[in-house]
């Protein structure tokens, strides 16, 4: 089986890349849909740490994972509508109404 | 190295692919596919270490209603002009300097020496994570539930069209 390092590098990775697509995106979806790869990296590290120690408290706290995510989509989806019937577009360059 | 540790490498391999398609693809579509791509080879990953529960959640849940959700949303909007513009913000550069250096930080945390590694995936594994959430996990289960619930009324508030007063 692979050790735990290679779960956590994996993790590591798959974060940095959802996170550079949350910074440096400009389509407000899929700076979302980058969050969700970070949410993704964490369970990797979660199923990691449940398979090392045996436990099946890892997996139980990625399963909470899953449901705030989910929790996190049904919110900025209707955040999203709400914002894209006010105003055409999903750039955030756009949206700078509470920048002074 | 054994089957099973090449199937992990493997997914590993194509889930970092993914996830860079993923976020550097121009059309928002292909992104979403790219996307769809990395999640199904995390729940390979999640098989392989053994939490065979978390794997058919991340199949159902996250493939096949999280992303399926914002594809719908993303085709509704039809944004043609997205393939048109600059996929990045001027700032890109700095992003990915930020990506890389905490990658690189995170690496150089990484301890020396590992535990010590006990034995295989356990018996019983379904059964023990059911056990465990219904009698120790049972409080929290209980409040996610009220976490939803409040998510899902406040979507449709916030999204419900205002009419009247």
């Amino acid at each position: 089986m692979p050790p735990l390092g290679v779960f956590l590098g994996l993790s590591t990775i798959l974060f940095a890349i959802g996170m550079v697509g949350f910074l440096a995106r400009r389509n407000i979806i899929l700076m979302l849909v980058s969050v969700e790869i970070m949410l993704n990296a964490i369970n990797v590290s979660l199923a990691g740490f449940s398979h090392h120690w045996q436990d099946p408290r890892g997996q139980i706290l990625a399963l909470f994972v899953i449901a705030v995510a989910a929790a996190e989509l049904a919110a900025g989806l209707g955040l999203l509508i709400a914002l894209c019937r006010n105003r055409p577009g999903v750039n955030v360059e756009d949206l700078t109404q509470l920048k002074w | 190295m054994s089957a099973v540790q090449g199937a992990f490498y493997y997914m590993a391999a194509a889930s970092i692919a993914s996830a860079l398609l993923a976020v550097t693809r121009r059309n928002p579509v292909h992104s979403m596919l790219w996307v769809l791509a990395l999640f199904l080879h995390v729940a390979g990953i999640f098989l392989v270490a053994g939490a065979e529960f978390l794997a058919a959640v991340q199949v159902i849940v996250y493939a096949g209603a999280i992303l399926v959700f914002y594809l719908f949303f993303l085709m509704l909007l039809d944004l043609p002009s997205e393939v048109a513009g600059p996929r990045f913000g001027a700032h890109w550069p700095l992003c990915a300097l930020a990506g890389i250096l905490f990658a690189a930080l995170a690496f150089l945390q990484a301890p020396e020496k590992e535990g010590i590694i006990t034995g295989g995936p356990a018996t019983g594994n379904l059964s023990a994570v059911g056990t465990a959430l219904f009698r120790q996990f049972v409080l929290p289960f209980e409040i996610l539930s009220l976490i939803l619930l409040a998510a899902m009324v406040g979507a449709v508030v916030v999204a419900k069209r205002r009419t009247g007063p």
